[in-house]
């Protein structure tokens, strides 16, 4: 059944398909050319030859362990919706089957949809790993078997927290909650491995690297899977075959045994819980509107929609938890440019100068998240607003209005903090927040102007959202943008670093040469092109959209 | 009142209506019947602004929709076939919202004499996530009548009402229509149509097949006692014998 459906939709959108094929082939044959590149460096290293073998196998056993979690935190939800929430369920509950079989079913789909996308990436790393090393014919059914057994860990791990979660969560509340561990797992993850600074191993010296290295094979954790998958796989370099890989296999497969059994038991017992709708309490107070909301209402339907939005927000974990990611993303770029070292103020504001453009393309990330989805969130009750008396003009302005303060918070913001951490000169500190403004504006205008002209109510999260022509349309323009803003920002840089014919001024001598204005007028005028641009083609464009556009 | 003249949408190659022309004056209350993709729902759609026609206009209380969307809305109460409303807000907050929307005066008290009369007050200040489908359909009715529409345009008006409602929403239709407000509505149950309706429009394959008060097309079918059911297989089958093959099909029905 699931592949005839794949062969439905494949025949449905050929191109779409053959796309989405040649970009995972072509990002595989990157992965396969990285390893046997990184492979035969390791290989070569000067006074490394002894601990070559212990490096690499580290470093495999990494990659498994990064993968092995990025599995872990995506299969909860996976495994939510499709242990107990998918629709399919009913009807193949109905049907004269044991439930274990039909929950057997459904555990090898949450493996196949939580290990696919990891496996792919990693098999092209072990087929490298092979061919550099010249590896005998058993390595490679011995490495895939390895892969797979390793990724149904996390796959069985996390159908087990679901069913945890499934008791405990509140009535209908579950996915959501899943969803929002998963944000703040991620986003203290990116934070963490950024805190780490990889970049300071590149300013290392040929013997501080090579300690870091004697250091890193040493780093044996024999118990963890991630371990038995890389001894398993290094055997069969050899061409042995590791008890290892057979623990490995057996662990797996009992671990997806036990977990479907305990998922049918659960579901026939009537363990679980959270699924069930949300009691409604017998409450028939009649409060008046809340404190907040009354100068908003005097706005009018702007205001109206925004209240709502407000309230909808607030109340739905998936979407305000994408707010955790934005501090993390600031928090990364501020960790970024705090770790800069660079001697001499004239090459700090020179640097400071393409900061200002570099965080055009930090902001149109953000409203990709913040501003693009901010119009398909209407969702499933756009008609209400679509059968009222609200011009379109005014649903985008609400829109726009909401998008903008926490995009200019957070523009305003890094700008500033980049200045103070990068220690730039006084002209260019005071520059930087309104680059990160500008930046906002263009995010928010662009987000939610595209996000109009390209509508998805049907998404089921805000991340889902992007996940469209528009959302490719945001991101190339965007970026457009933002290449634009470097190139018109480059000419300043390029003066304070001592070239041009104003050369080896200071930031804001720069600035005040007939130039600088012009990069600055030009820098406004391209910013406002992509701000109200949008906005029209948006407003236009959601007026005359219906459903199945 | 709702004027429909040469209406015809159009998805690709498939006619979904074709040509379709009708009036739902004050004070009655006019039924699209016919059988599923007859083309009702997609009339109704293109009447409330939710999709565009292909060719014709509509209008609602002197509006063209498609021309003058904004005062063409603000004299329509809509209740679609699917009642999607905001999850996250209550019962209380989505008929403040849309109060606000619309510029409703006195918009409180009126919210809660609608939940009162179908019987929500206890459930106001529940998110509408945990209300069944019953009583969020019963809440759109409360959100279409808010601000007291000359135009109530209604989908599949007992989709999930139990007996006590569905009954409710009979009397309600009849109010509207002996107040002087307009009231159509779609259906594909016949006993709705017969019961409520004071002139039908029977649809088949995105055409008017025929339309009249029951006793109208009584006199067509040729029998004084025929009841709504039978002449609507007659007509239908008449339509069918002379447009041969089936000129248009319906789209899967979207809110």
């Amino acid at each position: 059944m699931r592949l005839t459906a794949l062969r439905n939709a494949v025949a449905h959108q050929p191109l779409r398909h053959l796309i989405a094929a040649a970009l995972v082939a072509a990002a595989g044959w990157g992965i396969l050319a990285a390893t046997r590149r990184g492979v035969r460096f390791v290989d070569g290293f000067p006074a490394i030859g002894t601990i070559a073998d212990a490096v690499l196998q580290r470093s495999l056993e990494g990659l498994f362990a990064v993968l092995m979690l990025g599995v872990a935190f995506s299969v909860l939800t996976g495994a939510i919706a499709t242990l107990y929430a998918s629709h399919d369920l009913p009807l193949l509950l109905g049907l004269p089957l044991p439930p274990e079989r039909v929950f057997a079913l459904k555990t090898a789909e949450l493996f196949a949809q939580g290990a696919l996308v990891p496996a792919l990436l990693t098999a092209p790393a072990l087929i490298g790993l092979g061919l550099e090393r010249s590896a005998p014919a058993m390595y490679y059914p011995a490495a895939a078997l390895a892969l797979i057994a390793l990724y149904a860990l996390p796959v069985a791990l996390g159908a087990a927290l679901a069913l945890g979660l499934m008791r405990i969560a509140p009535a209908g509340r579950v996915q959501e909650l899943a969803t929002a561990a998963n944000v703040v797992l991620a986003a203290g993850l990116v934070v963490g491995l950024r805190a780490l600074r990889p970049e300071r191993l590149s300013a290392a010296t040929p013997e501080q690297f090579e300690a870091f290295l004697v250091g890193f094979a040493r780093l044996e954790v024999g118990w963890a899977p991630p371990a038995w998958a890389s001894q398993a796989t290094w055997a069969a370099l050899d061409g042995r075959l590791s008890a290892g890989l057979v623990v490995l296999a057996a662990t797996a497969l009992a671990s997806l045994f036990v977990v479907s059994r305990m998922a049918a038991w659960a579901y026939r017992v009537g363990w679980i819980r959270a699924l069930d709708t949300v009691r409604a309490r017998r409450d028939p107070t009649s409060r008046p509107a809340a404190a907040w909301e009354r100068p908003l209402a005097r706005l009018g339907p702007v205001g109206a929609v925004w209240i709502k939005d407000l309230r909808s927000v607030a109340r739905d974990p998936t979407q305000w938890s994408q707010l955790l990611v934005l501090v993390a993303l600031a928090a990364v770029y501020l960790l970024s440019t705090g770790s800069l070292e660079v001697e001499g103020q004239r090459f700090r504001d020179a640097l400071g100068t393409l900061n200002l453009a570099f965080l055009a393309f930090l902001m149109i990330g953000i409203g990709v998240r913040v501003a693009f989805p901010l119009v398909s969130l209407e969702g499933e009750g756009w008609w209400m607003v679509r059968t009222g008396p609200l011009p379109v003009r005014q649903l985008v302005a609400a829109k726009l209005a909401q998008a903008l303060p926490p995009m200019l918070a957070l523009g305003v913001g890094i700008g500033a903090g980049a200045a103070l951490s990068m220690d730039l000169s006084p002209a260019l500190a005071a520059a930087s927040p309104w680059a990160g403004a500008a930046a906002a504006l263009v995010a928010s205008g662009l987000g939610v102007g595209l996000g109009a002209a390209w509508p998805r109510f049907d998404a089921a999260s805000p991340n889902e959202v992007p996940l469209s022509p528009g959302g490719l349309a945001y991101m190339g323009t965007g970026l457009a943008w933002a290449l634009g803003q470097t190139a018109i920002l480059a000419w300043p840089a390029w003066q304070v670093l001592g070239g041009g014919s104003v050369g080896g001024v200071d930031a804001a001598a720069v600035w005040a040469t007939p130039g600088g204005r012009w990069a600055i007028g030009l820098a406004l005028a391209w910013t406002a092109a992509f701000t109200i641009v949008p906005l029209l083609l948006g407003t236009a464009r959601l007026a005359r959209w219906e459903p199945g556009d | 009142m709702i004027e429909v003249r040469g209406l015809v949408k159009r998805y690709g190659r498939l006619t979904a209506v074709d040509g379709v022309d009708l009036d739902a004056r004050p004070g009655e209350v006019l039924a699209l019947l016919g059988p599923n993709g007859a083309g009702k729902s997609t009339t109704i759609k293109i009447a409330t602004g939710l999709i565009r026609p292909s060719a014709g206009h509509v209008r609602v209380a002197g509006f063209d929709v498609a021309r003058e969307p904004v005062a063409a809305k603000a004299a329509l109460g809509y209740v679609p076939d699917r009642p999607y409303l905001y999850p996250k807000l209550t019962g209380r907050e989505l008929l403040r919202f849309l109060g606000r929307l619309r510029g409703v005066s006195g918009a409180e008290a009126r919210a809660e004499a609608w939940l009162s009369r179908f019987g929500l007050l206890e459930v106001q200040n529940e998110r509408i996530e945990a209300y069944s489908h019953g009583m969020r359909q019963k809440l759109t009715f409360c959100a279409a009548l808010l601000h007291d529409p000359e135009v109530l345009v209604i989908d599949e008006p007992m989709v999930g009402l139990d007996p006590r409602a569905a009954l409710e929403v009979r009397r309600l239709m009849r109010e509207r229509a002996e107040a002087g407000r307009t009231v159509l509505l779609t259906t594909h149950q016949i006993d709705v149509a017969q019961e409520t309706a004071d002139r039908v429009v029977l649809m088949d394959r995105g055409r008017v097949a025929a339309q009249g008060t029951l006793s109208e097309l009584r006199q067509r079918v040729g029998s004084a006692d025929a009841r709504l059911e039978s002449i609507f297989l007659t007509l239908t089958e008449e339509q069918a014998a002379t447009h041969d093959p089936p000129p248009s099909h319906d789209r899967p029905s979207t809110p």
